[in-house]
């Protein structure tokens, strides 16, 4: 009895004096994963640029594709992406079959505001630009498809748990006043990043130039609005003053992409083939749109069988929305992408190797909207020479060259700006042919924004004229912030429109 | 004779020791007490000296032993509720006793109960509802999984199946106690106690094993238990070996199982679009079935396949399901004496599913066993379950019910031909989600191996017969390797790929848990008190690891190291610590009216140390008022009756470890060799999280009448859940997906009615039931910054109302009508509807044995009401051209019956003229209106039937070798009524821990029947 009495205590010792009570209960730090404070700001810099260019990459560009006109998809493709072909509001806002681009969005703002406080804390000045830059990203992102959206309210965690809605237009000035300080924040930086700015590298001057090129992009997307042009005179007043100018070369992010699943070149592990080289249901499903090879062929565009495949002896597009099979749509009738497997393993257009950079924003666009800015008188230089550019630097890009000879194309009447009867529209429908593939969603911005260039609706749209004009509130606000998003009342995706879209 | 010599031995012996005593010579007697039939120990049996009262009693312990001191020619006296006295005459050689008490039927009402650490106690002490399910009544169906035999057997309990019904073979469980207390849905199950350990789980528990399960009802009767039983306990009493003879159980069943109630499909419309056909298409919005033969598929090496263009009498789909048949084979030892007693059982479960290709094992082994050494008592259990399972994924079935109905699934098994149309090159549709089912099935494998051992040493020392001390180890381990693999396949048509994958896992879980409970027990006059003071350490360890490759190089080599690209792994720890002190004190007054006082203060290691101790406390009380009252004792009308009531405020920390701190970690791709990039978790981290306290309140009564062949039980319970943890979903504005935070109040009422009884009790005729009825009522009362939070998908926490609520997108309605816009589309309210309770408020269960001679009958009826449910298979059908709905005005454009028209200028008019287009992209549209999908969940099902024979004694009385035996019909889901609204499915099927909900992948319910042998040697 005394043994075992004693047997007892010593375990109730045991547990309460050997295992002392403090030692005993110190289980509770995280093993697994690192905590907010042990990580630098170039732990969280290349996660968060990396993540922005995944979504421009695949989720803006598959938008941009059907409603672009650029992409349709094939009878293997019949049912796939059905929300955007039918122009499916609801659908679209569905939080699990839908398109989560509010959240995405949202959650990479947090991500850049996480390393903007970071960065504030440590007066690392080249951080707060570049987080200040790329909030202004994500928020015209917001704008372009959700109008009215938070922004003071916004990213504040559970402090500020129904965040108010915003004028699209309120936020547009916001996002680039944001710009501004970016900017002022990186000429001042002595803490340079370097390769964990996965953009850039560190180069203050790239960045600034992005900037500008960005803010232009705002300025531009408001070109329409009545009672902006003051407002957008001393914008642009403030990029002369600047004096950095715009992006001279392709404003990319490549992390050092891997022949690996899910670290390859989200594009091209989403649209041509995988890490095996075996081909991705998405090669068989989307297929250029009739108009878009029209369109090409009308312009006699070498761009075309770089893009492309040929399928016997011919470019073979889809139309857009189509719902009934057909043999004209089948994959093996029309043209797929064309990448390296079907160009002698050499990059070829816009899909080039697993370990392609991804655009973020191309020269070409830049020059496009240089040359837009210098038709409307914004900018110096003539609209001539920026076109030239855009052109040459689309084809230089496509081509995997650094001169293309681009004199025959742009010798051509339809082609040459001098002679365009509405030079805005011709530099717009440049663009629309240069940036297929790469930023797919500037051609839905600039048709809403401008009407053209045209491109047919989807095929089971009730008329010819019914055109998406933005995204539903996602069924995420609805649940978690409804009465702000019932105070916006119409958000339809076929009757309500964003600020911008005043044509 | 032998008394008289006994009587001069004494004598003499009397003679012998002179002046030491006067009269008569002090004996301790040694003993044990059993249940004569079960040969189970009986704890709490109280022995007296009748000559002597005062000289005190003594109290078996917990493995039935007692210490008694008296004289010789006394005659001792060993009483318990629910038995039959016993006396006996003390003696010189009354050593080691074993007193075997006959069960008193008439008593029924008296029950003893597995409380709170396993001890047991008379239900008439009890300030708390507690109700036992015996191993007969457990093995009714024969299922597998204890927790399921439980489903509809006792009230305020509900359990649903997630898999078993829907033919999967590892069923998960819900379960719910009293309603729901915490939003976090995963966090609302009871504690499990086996044999006294908390396990975190028991459904690898052999129910054949199981000798009593008893539910102790919610926070208040399991108040010991703390924040683990604030939901209430299960606790399981596995056997012991009985403690006179030796037996030898075998029992076999073999139940085969098959699917029903699928949800119905259209067989007018074949395979194509805009009512034209198509050889490859996969959705069917073609045209009519009309018989002729048409081209099907692609050629295959030059020959085009040609197939009848009609829908079979049969519905097609059936054909993908295989009989799942559910073998089960069980053989037991158990035996003992006086002093130890041992269980050993070994168990063999196969199941193979209806899903072809799914299958699973469970072998099992479990030995139990006790010995007692003077005033030590040990006891040991051991068990061990090696489970298999092999299973394909959600994809099959969702690609069956989205495709035509003239495909024929049951000539789709012999895809492995190459120049079969089967096969999955040469398949009519080259969409990936509508492959041939079964060659996805075969395809994709997902497999695991699962070891799980748990134990128990227990020591008991009886100090004195007013104090013994019991330390409890349980040691709970759990391994499991799972494998996951898709065979590669290339096709020059991309759509038709699939890599070739293998994802590798393991993991281990571990928990160690120590109780140390000292008893005390003391009577002082009309007064007798329990004491119960223990302290618990806890210790959970947990790694998870999986190592994987996407894209495999070789079709049959499932190694990551036969890969292209890098390797992907993860490792996960996790580790959680908790100690508690808890004590419990009892004081009776002449046995009929009891106070109970509980304590305990848990200290855990996942909240910041600053919030991590708390206290809970209860009080509960009995009175037995048939006792108390004179004018009541011996009525035959009412011939027992309590009331009680509790009160306790229970603390609860539902957080897993590591939350207070916002994690970064490695996505997207990262690391990009040298490159690092973290993220933060979405889920935003708070530090100043607090336990959560559960109030609740119970009051009930229980009464026996006509010498117990009418017993009824009555309970009302009230529980009041504050401040609760839980991962609220936040405006994705905020930056992150959700937070976690303190708040949101859950107000549970129920009411519980129990009876049972007696209708006939002859020796030939017998016939018994029981009836169950529970009435739930959630509701949700303050929740987190707003009037409303989502759940999970259409489930919603909505203040004022029932929870959880299902909130839904509705049409535009006018006066109830639907409108459409001017062009005959559906337009959405801006306000969704809510509809109502996702969870059954009332639920009955209804069971009866009825026995003639050899033949016995029993079955078990349920039926749950009052609530709503909603399918995501609907809206699939729908845009596959597969619901029924879609067919109704022949795929043409047609007027919307009922509906009025919005024009352009905001006026709502009757619609006499809009037409509606009628066609996929219409219909799909309809589709995403979320209120089509709803149905009423009301069900009434019969849920098990056992029709069984026993063989007659006297047919076995020539013999020694076989004792019992018995065959037996068994069958489970034999119908089920539902509301007439609901085509959608079994309402009692759910996916995961969701209420209401069926998902897209959710396979039909099966309903079963079989036979089983048992024999006794």
């Amino acid at each position: 009895m005394i043994k075992t009495l004693y047997k007892i205590s010593l375990l109730a010792l045991l547990a309460c004096t050997t295992v002392s009570c403090d030692d005993f209960f110190d289980v509770n730090v995280d093993p697994n994963s690192p905590v907010e404070e042990t990580l630098e700001l170039n732990a969280k810099l290349p996660a968060a640029l990396v993540v922005s260019a995944n979504y421009e990459a695949t989720m803006l560009n598959q938008i941009g594709g059907l409603w672009g006109g650029y992409w349709g998809t094939s009878n293997e493709g019949i049912n796939a992406f059905s929300i955007l072909k039918m122009y499916n509001g609801p659908g679209i806002r569905d939080t699990r079959d839908g398109i989560q681009l509010w959240e995405s969005n949202y959650n990479n703002l947090l991500y850049y505001n996480k390393i903007l406080d970071q960065a504030v804390a440590e007066d690392a000045r080249f951080y707060i630009g570049i987080a200040k830059i790329m909030m202004a990203y994500h928020y015209f992102t917001l704008v372009d498809f959700y109008n009215n959206v938070p922004f003071d309210d916004a990213l504040h965690g559970s402090v500020v748990l129904h965040p108010k809605y915003e004028p699209g237009k309120v936020v547009y000035e916001k996002s680039i006043n944001l710009i501004n300080e970016g900017i002022e924040a990186i000429k001042v930086a002595s803490l340079l990043p370097t390769n964990d700015d996965v953009l850039f590298k560190g180069d203050k001057v790239k960045w600034t130039r992005f900037a500008n090129t960005l803010k232009l992009r705002a300025l531009l997307a408001q070109s329409e609005v009545p009672g902006q042009a003051a407002y957008i005179a001393q914008e642009i007043s403030k990029i002369k003053a600047e004096g950095s100018g715009f992006i001279t070369e392709d404003a990319v992010v490549n992390p050092g992409y891997l022949n690996t699943a899910a670290k390859m070149n989200p594009f091209y592990e989403t649209y041509y083939r995988n890490n095996a080289g075996v081909a991705v249901a998405n090669h068989t499903n989307i297929r250029p749109t009739q108009h878009l090879i029209a369109k090409y062929k009308e312009y006699n565009d070498p761009r075309l069988a770089q893009n492309f495949v040929e399928v016997k002896g011919d470019f073979k597009g889809v139309l857009f929305g189509e719902n009934t099979i057909s043999d004209a749509y089948a994959a093996v009738n029309t043209s797929a992408f064309k990448g390296p497997t079907e160009n002698g393993n050499k990059p070829a257009g816009f899909v080039k190797a697993f370990n392609q950079a991804t655009v973020i924003i191309s020269l070409a666009e830049a020059h496009f909207m240089l040359a837009e800015a210098a038709a409307r008188g914004w900018v110096d230089g003539t609209a001539e020479t920026h076109y030239k550019n855009a052109i040459q630097a689309s084809f230089n890009y496509l081509f995997n060259v650094t001169n293309y000879d681009i004199s025959a194309y742009i010798g051509q009447d339809k082609v040459k700006l001098e002679v365009a009867p509405n030079k805005i529209e011709r530099i717009v429908t440049q663009k629309w042919l240069a940036l297929t593939g790469i930023n797919n969603i500037r051609a839905w911005h600039d048709f809403r924004r401008l009407g053209y260039p045209y491109f047919p609706n989807s095929a089971t749209a009730t008329s010819p004229d019914i055109y998406p004009l933005r995204f539903m509130y996602p069924e995420t606000e609805m649940n978690t912030n409804s009465a702000n998003v019932q105070k916006e009342g119409d958000n339809g995706v076929l009757t309500a429109r964003v600020w911008w879209d005043v044509k | 004779m032998k008394f008289v010599l006994y009587r001069i031995f004494l004598s003499i012996s009397f003679i012998c020791i002179i002046g030491l005593s006067f009269g008569q010579q002090h004996i301790v007697v040694k003993g044990k007490v059993i249940d004569q039939e079960t040969g189970v120990p009986l704890e709490g049996a109280s022995i007296t000296i009748v000559e002597n009262p005062r000289s005190g009693s003594a109290v078996t312990g917990s493995q039935g032993g007692f210490l008694m001191k008296g004289h010789v020619g006394q005659t001792m006296r060993v009483s318990m509720v629910g038995y039959h006295a016993s006396s006996l005459a003390l003696s010189l050689d009354n050593k080691d006793l074993l007193i075997k008490l006959e069960r008193n039927i008439n008593a029924l009402s008296e029950i003893v109960v597995t409380g709170a650490l396993g001890i047991r106690r008379s239900s008439r002490e009890m300030g708390t509802s507690a109700q036992a399910v015996d191993n007969e009544a457990l093995n009714l169906g024969k299922v597998v999984n204890p927790l399921l035999a439980l489903s509809s057997k006792v009230a305020g309990l509900r359990i649903n199946a997630t898999d078993l019904t829907t033919g999967k073979t590892d069923p998960g469980i819900q379960i719910r106690m009293r309603g729901t207390r915490s939003l976090n849905r995963g966090k609302n199950d009871p504690i499990y106690v086996v044999d006294g350990v908390p396990l975190p789980d028991i459904t690898r528990i052999n129910p054949n094993d199981i000798a009593e399960i008893t539910v102790l009802k919610g926070a208040n009767a399991a108040a010991l238990y703390g924040s683990e039983g604030v939901n209430g306990a299960i606790m399981v009493t596995t056997k012991g070996g009985r403690s006179d003879a030796g037996e030898v159980n075998f029992s076999n069943s073999t139940t085969f199982a098959n699917v029903y109630l699928l949800p119905p499909a259209q067989t007018l419309y074949g395979q194509g679009q805009n009512g034209k056909y198509s050889p490859v298409a996969n959705e069917s919005w073609g045209d009519l079935f009309d018989g002729s033969e048409r081209d099907f598929g692609l050629p295959i090496n030059g020959v085009q396949p040609r197939k009848v263009y009609a829908a079979p009498s049969k519905d097609n789909r059936l054909g993908f399901f295989d009989t799942g048949i559910t073998m089960q084979n069980d053989l037991s030892f158990s035996g003992g004496d006086a002093k130890s007693t041992y269980f050993m059982s070994l168990q063999d479960v196969r199941i193979k599913g209806v899903i072809p290709g799914d299958k699973s094992s469970r072998t099992g082994a479990r030995f139990n066993g006790s010995r007692s050494f003077n005033k030590l008592t040990t006891s040991y259990n051991v068990n061990y379950v090696f489970f298999k399972n092999n299973t394909t994924s959600d994809g099959p079935w969702l690609s069956v019910y989205t495709q035509p109905a003239n495909i024929d699934y049951k000539e789709a098994r012999n895809w492995e031909d190459p120049t079969s149309p089967n096969h999955p090159l040469n398949w009519y549709t080259p969409t990936a989600q509508t492959r041939n089912p079964i060659f996805m099935a075969d395809n994709n494998r997902n497999t695991y191996d699962q070891h799980t051992l748990n134990s128990k040493v227990e020591f008991t020392y009886d100090f004195a017969d007013w104090f013994s001390a019991t330390n409890r180890t349980g040691y709970y381990l759990q391994t499991q390797d799972g494998r996951v693999t898709n065979k590669k396949l290339v096709s020059n048509i991309s759509t038709r790929n699939i890599n070739g994958t293998v994802n590798d896992t393991g993991g281990t879980f571990n928990r160690l848990n120590n109780d140390l409970i000292l008893n005390f027990r003391k009577e002082f006059g009309d007064f007798s008190t329990k004491l119960l003071l223990g302290y618990n350490i806890r210790m959970d360890n947990r790694k998870d690891i999986g190592i994987g490759a996407n894209n495999l190089l070789l079709e049959d080599i499932f190694n990551p190291g036969s890969r292209t690209g890098e390797l992907s792994g993860t490792a996960k720890i996790t580790k959680y610590r908790s100690m508690s002190g808890y004590g419990e004190f009892t004081v009776g007054y002449r046995n009929y009216l009891f106070l109970t006082l509980v304590g305990r203060s848990d200290k855990v290691s996942t909240l910041d140390p600053q919030n991590n101790t708390y206290f809970t406390p209860g009080v509960s009380t009995s009175f037995v008022f048939t006792d108390a009252i004179a004018s009541l004792k011996d009525s035959n009308i009412l011939n027992y009756g309590r009331i009680y009531a509790s009160y306790n405020r229970t603390g609860n920390v539902t957080l897993d470890p590591y939350s207070l701190n916002l994690t970064y970690s490695q996505t997207n791709g990262f690391p990009y060799g040298g490159l690092f990039g973290f993220l933060p978790n979405l889920t935003e981290a708070n530090r100043l999280l607090k336990p959560e306290f559960v109030t609740s309140y119970e009051v009930g009564t229980q009464l026996s009448f006509l010498n117990s062949r009418l017993n009824a039980d009555i309970a009302y319970a009230y529980s009041d859940s504050d401040g609760q943890i839980f991962t609220a979903g936040m405006s994705r504005a905020t930056g992150y997906n959700a937070t976690l935070v303190n708040a949101g109040r859950l107000v549970n009422q129920t009411l519980e009615v129990m009876l049972n009884g007696t209708a006939i009790r002859k020796p030939d005729v017998e016939l018994s039931f029981g009836v169950n009825f529970t009435y739930t009522h959630t509701q949700a009362k303050d929740l987190y910054a707003g009037d409303s939070f989502q759940i999970f998908r259409q489930a919603y926490a909505i203040k004022g109302e029932p929870y959880p609520t299902l909130q839904m997108s509705d049409f535009l309605r006018h006066n109830g009508q639907i409108v459409l816009d001017k062009n005959g589309n559906v337009l959405l309210d801006e306000k969704e509807q809510l509809l109502g309770t996702m969870v059954p408020p009332y639920m009955f269960g209804f069971n009866t044995n009825f026995r003639y001679k050899a033949f016995s009958i029993g079955l078990q009826i349920d039926s749950r009401l009052g609530s709503w449910m909603y399918s995501e298979v609907v809206p699939r059908m729908y845009a596959a051209g597969t619901h029924p709905e879609t067919v109704k005005y022949g795929r043409e454009p047609f007027i919307l019956p009922n509906s009025m028209v919005k024009l352009d200028d905001g006026s709502i008019v009757e619609n006499t003229s809009v037409y509606s287009k009628g066609d996929k992209d219409w219909w799909t549209k309809y589709s995403n209106v979320q209120t089509i999908t709803a149905a009423k969940a009301d069900f009434l099902k019969l849920r098990e039937l056992y029709v069984g024979y026993t063989l007659p004694a006297k047919f076995l009385a020539k013999q020694n070798f076989l004792k019992k035996a018995s065959v037996g019909v068994v069958a489970n889901n034999l119908f089920i009524i539902r509301h007439s609204s609901n085509e959608i499915g079994d309402p009692e099927a759910l996916y995961n821990q969701t209420d209401g909900y069926a998902s897209f992948r959710q396979i039909p319910t099966s309903r079963s029947i079989g036979f089983n042998i048992n024999m006794t040697f």
